[in-house]
């Protein structure tokens, strides 16, 4: 519960929702990126450049930009087209979620896992549509443009507001904050995960989870 | 080339395309991030608030450490072991024919019979085990509490440690000091680090009504549902009578249900399921809960035979042995987990709630020891008789020739005749106890706070005391509640929790508020006067609750002076700021007795004085009246001039107390004592009182004093406003059928929003007018002859922390000024005044006492323990 959400909602048709999602997915990881850090000495580092590229979308009247790393961008892509294959598996009227979630690691010892202690969660409803003709998709690719431009003056609003972000970590920590894995950008440490279909509720396994840990509290 | 050292900002530089040399930007990691890494905002806010709490309290309470309390879990594993295999052995692996003596051993060497001979060999034994389908039941079920018990033992030394090293890393509070550490003290560095760190994420500042919604979220659900009395827990079995039923068993199904069950209302710790958030479709919503109790309660019902044994077995490891110490323990009382609920306050921990119901045991259990019943009386004495006389005689036999012991039974009997003897004594009232429960109901309400408004003058009657029972059951009771648990709890959610689903699911949707940081929390805990006050618990003309939304008993009223006391720093919005200002100083108007209608501003501006300084003002000057008593008053007068120069050196700190906020950050200083001393000093001749007593003083008065203080204004408070709900609906009756009420009355009732507190006991009437003659000697005399018993014995129906204050005398005597002493008034109020309010003079020294303990109900605490010094006289 300790960490923020927002949510976003778009109403798409079906070969806009890669588009869609790697527009607002990339917005929001632009601003959520530093260039790489490179210690000098401890509790003293510079920071690396970060590029940035416009991308035109193919089936929605927009332009957005990101991050210039190619290697982020395969990473995002990944996600999204998986998050795209099940939502087109999953039937006609398409309902998903795909959220976006940054992160701090949490080292521990070692019969447990590290922890993640999320600080932030981004979630994108998306509603899947079905459009008869041309003419129909052709205003569909203007108003979801406008809808996204929209959307992006969010998210920058959102990361304006002078809200919590984890302090800057020394080097021996920096990989609980960041993700360090890219060679030309830093992202914070995020994680994509998508849902099919509102099937919000509590799934059987927190439940369990639950019942154990609040019957070793008793 | 740029160098920034400064704290971390965003880095929006870097954004830019290509920022000349960037190479070289040095950035700087802020002090505190190191120690951010091991305190990542999880432990506190996520994971464990109830923890820490726990944590603290289970350590700082038994003033053990860390590995203490990882030993003691270790040896109860151990002790849990033990048991089960010994009885295991003793029923099968014993041979007791040869133990006593039935069968005859076949030594060759001595007749002598040694204890291996009554063991059984080992195959025979394991036989006898495996053939008794029972005894291996029994093992199994141990067997599964045991490892249920190793499971949580491993889970709590994990949470344990990581809370440590909350407490290490992110408070910085050492292991060493944490024993002695107050909640108080833990939570003001939990603020500081919010402040630091952010471990809150979602907020600046984090506010103590935040922690206390986090750690207390699901209680004071539980609080407010038995408050408003939608949990089934009141019943009418034919034959009992009305009574409650309501068990650890019963609670863990309830909150199973309601909170972290399968299915139940809340999808995790913090929030409700949006779906139960909306009144659309609450009939269905109420049909799932109710099928949901339903399969919960078969589910019970399936697993009676095993809880029911589980139960058996975990009360007679609990407390067999307890028994076998002191078996008295059995007729001893305890509140009953109903009356925890019921007199808890919102937001109130677990170790406030006990140290204030601590404090009013001793004044309970005597309450409850006024109604013995004289038929059982009468019996028990004959009974005691005979028995003694057989046991005499036996006693003289043995003496006589001690080879009466090897008669069979001789000694069983003795022994059984001891412990009848001891069982028909406890029926038997003390000679010197005096019937006046009223005053102990009052002593008892200042520190449970809660009472319904019927109790009140009614107090001598069996009903009043079969409710209080309620509160307040035996111990035997309460174990046998707890047994027959598993049998009851299934019927009770099946038959009675199931027909409640609707008003269940209405009460979480219109009581819920969504608080940012914190979560859903009981719209109840708000502690809002406007949502939830009664009108007729002085928050009339504030309160815009319906019926349905007020809280019963001023439950919300009182609930928020206790946290506002409590917390000294917690700046509470507007309206409620103002509801507390305005009560408090109605309180200490009255208190003191101060002609405050002529200039009520001189009181509240001039310099907020604490209450208890304001009560002993007036007391040294009206001390004179008590001149013409005695040369025992005479002491009086001068013990009350030492308690009140005591009182005032208090009134520093209290002072700061109301300037809100500046307490705690004086009281953790360095130089505080300093500044306390100072503030002593000042006042001139308590130079004396001070010097005498400062020892003892200066190291506890900080944090003892202070939450002693603390609960003693909330005591005055609580009885304040009890009384001027009951002068509220008493008073209307009272002027129906007697006309002694003053000319004035009527007219103030239509005028004033409040009448009741126009009636309520005004003692400025005591010293300046001489109202009604007989009255004032008498309590007052009452009041200090009462003392002189309460130097002997009051002092130790007290808080046993105060002790330490050495002192000198009676602190009582002054209280009659002081406000609370309306005995004199009582008389007369009452239709059926009890007999020995009437005639206070020739009574015999114990309803004095209680008189006195009534009059300085509270300050007295402070103070009674500087009794001895009177008592000398």
């Amino acid at each position: 519960m300790n960490c923020r959400s927002e949510v976003l909602e778009v109403t798409v048709e079906a070969r806009q929702v890669e588009e869609a999602m790697l527009a607002l997915l990339h917005t929001i990881l632009l601003h959520r990126s530093t260039g790489k850090f490179h210690y000098k000495k401890e509790g003293t580092y510079s920071i690396g450049t970060v590029g940035t590229l416009d991308i035109d979308c193919d089936f929605i009247d927009f332009t957005f930009v990101r991050v210039s790393s190619e290697e982020l961008d395969r990473v995002i892509r990944k996600a999204v087209s998986e998050f795209k294959d099940a939502l087109s598996n999953s039937g006609s009227d398409g309902m998903g979620q795909i959220s976006l979630e940054f992160y701090q690691k949490k080292k521990s010892r070692w019969p447990f896992s590290d922890e993640c202690i999320p600080w932030e969660v981004w979630s994108i409803k998306v509603n899947v549509v079905n459009l008869a003709n041309e003419q129909e998709r052709q205003i569909c690719r203007e108003k979801v443009g406008e809808k996204l431009g929209e959307k992006v003056i969010n998210v920058v609003e959102v990361i304006n507001r002078h809200e919590y972000l984890p302090k800057m970590p020394t080097q021996s920590e920096v990989d609980n904050v960041f993700d360090t894995s890219l060679k030309d950008v830093q992202p914070y440490l995020y994680k994509i995960t998508f849902q099919i279909t509102d099937s919000l509720g509590t799934s059987v396994s927190t439940t369990m989870r639950r019942l154990i840990k609040d019957t070793l509290a008793l | 080339m740029a160098h920034f050292d400064t704290e971390y900002q965003r880095l929006e530089a870097s954004y830019s395309d290509s920022p000349p040399g960037e190479e070289n930007l040095l950035m700087h990691v802020p002090e505190g991030a190191k120690c951010m890494c091991d305190t990542h905002h999880k432990p506190i806010l996520n994971l464990s608030d109830t923890q820490i709490h726990t944590f603290l309290f289970s350590i700082g309470n038994d003033k053990n450490g860390f590995t203490c309390m990882l030993l003691g879990e270790i040896f109860e594993l151990v002790q849990l072991l033990f048991v089960v295999g010994f009885t295991v052995f003793l029923a099968n692996c014993v041979d007791y024919d040869i133990l006593f003596a039935n069968k005859f051993v076949n030594h060759t060497d001595s007749s002598k019979v040694t204890l291996p001979d009554a063991f059984l060999p080992v195959d025979v034994c394991s036989a006898r085990i495996r053939d008794n389908a029972f005894v291996i039941f029994v093992l199994i079920i141990s067997g599964v509490f045991w490892l249920h018990r190793l499971v949580k033992f491993i889970y709590n030394v994990c949470c344990y440690w990581e809370i440590r090293s909350f407490y290490i890393n992110a408070l910085k509070m050492t292991m060493s000091e944490l024993p002695y550490a107050t909640w108080q003290e833990v939570q003001a560095r939990i603020v500081e680090i919010q402040k630091e760190h952010q471990i809150c994420i979602h907020k600046k500042e984090l506010t103590e009504l935040d922690i206390y919604h986090r750690i207390l979220r699901f209680k004071n659900y539980m609080v407010a549902m038995v408050n408003k009395s939608l949990l089934p827990v009141r019943f009418r079995p034919p034959v009992l009578g009305e009574c409650v039923f309501f068990t650890r068993g019963l609670k863990y199904n309830f909150e199973l249900i309601f909170f972290w069950g399968p299915g139940s209302l809340f999808e995790n710790e913090w929030s409700l399921k949006p779906e139960y958030k909306r009144g659309g479709n609450r009939l269905e919503l109420a049909d799932r809960l109710a099928s949901r109790i339903l399969w919960i309660g078969i589910a019970n019902l399936l697993l009676c035979p095993v809880i029911l044994v589980w139960q058996i077995l975990y009360a007679f490891f609990s407390y067999t042995e307890v028994i076998k110490r002191e078996p008295g323990s059995l007729g001893a009382r305890c509140w009953s987990l109903y009356g925890r609920c019921y007199l808890r306050h919102f937001n109130e921990l677990d170790h406030e709630l006990m140290s204030r119901l601590s404090k009013g045991y001793k004044a309970a259990s005597k309450y409850m020891n006024c109604f013995l019943s004289p038929l059982l009386t009468v019996v028990a004495k004959n009974v005691a008789f005979f028995a003694g006389s057989l046991l005499a005689v036996l006693i003289a036999l043995t003496i006589y020739d001690e080879d009466v012991l090897a008669v069979e039974h001789v000694l069983s009997s003795i022994t059984l005749l001891g412990v009848c003897i001891t069982v028909c004594r406890s029926f038997i009232p003390d000679k010197n106890m005096v019937f006046c429960p009223e005053q102990l109901l009052r002593v008892i309400l200042a520190h449970i706070h809660y009472m319904p408004d019927h109790w009140q003058g009614n107090a001598h009657r069996y009903e009043t005391r079969d409710q209080f029972s309620q509160l307040f059951q035996y111990k035997a009771v309460f174990i046998l509640e707890e047994l027959i648990s598993p049998v009851v709890t299934p019927i009770i959610l099946i038959f009675s929790l199931r027909r409640k689903s609707l008003e269940i699911i209405d009460f979480f949707r219109n009581f819920t508020v969504e608080v940012v940081g914190v979560g859903d929390t009981c719209s109840f805990a708000q502690m809002d006067i406007r949502q939830h006050g009664h009108p007729a618990w002085m928050s009339e003309g504030k309160t815009e609750a319906s019926i349905y939304q007020q809280a019963e008993d001023g439950k919300t009223e009182l609930s928020l002076m206790h946290f506002a006391i409590t917390n000294p720093q917690w700046q509470p919005p507007q309206e409620t700021t103002h509801f507390i200002s305005q009560l408090k100083e109605r309180v200490h108007r009255e208190a003191t007795g101060a002609p405050s209608d002529t200039n009520p501003l001189s009181l509240s501006e001039s310099e907020p004085r604490s209450l208890i300084a304001n009560i002993l003002g007036p007391s040294t000057l009206t001390s004179v009246h008590f001149g013409r008593d005695s040369s025992l008053t005479n002491h009086a007068a001068a013990g009350i001039n030492d308690g009140a120069s005591a009182l005032r050196s208090l009134s520093p700190v209290s002072s700061s107390l109301h300037l809100r906020g500046s307490l705690s950050a004086a009281h953790r200083a360095a130089g505080h004592t300093s500044a306390m001393s100072k503030g002593m000093a000042g006042s001139g001749t308590d130079a004396r009182t001070v010097s005498s007593g400062s020892s003892a003083w200066e190291g506890q008065l900080t944090s003892l004093v202070l939450s002693e203080y603390a609960s003693t204004e909330m005591s005055i408070h609580a009885l304040y406003m009890h009384e001027s709900r009951g002068e509220l609906s008493r008073h209307t009756w009272h002027r129906q059928d007697s006309d002694e009420s003053s000319d004035s009355v009527p007219d103030e009732v239509r005028s004033e929003p409040n009448p009741h507190s126009r009636h309520f006991p005004r003692s400025h009437t005591f010293p300046t007018t001489v109202a009604s003659p007989s009255a004032i000697p008498t309590s007052a005399s009452a009041c200090a002859t009462g003392s002189t018993t309460l130097g002997q014995e009051g002092a130790s129906s007290q808080s046993s922390t105060q002790r330490r204050f050495s002192g000198s005398a009676v602190r009582s005597a002054r209280v009659p000024m002081g406000g609370w002493a309306e005995d004199g008034q009582a008389a007369p109020r009452h239709h059926d005044p009890l007999p020995e309010e009437s005639s206070e003079d020739e009574m015999p020294p114990h309803i004095h006492k209680v008189n006195a303990v009534r009059c300085v109900v509270g300050m007295a605490k402070l103070l009674c323990a500087r009794g001895p010094r009177f008592s000398d006289v």
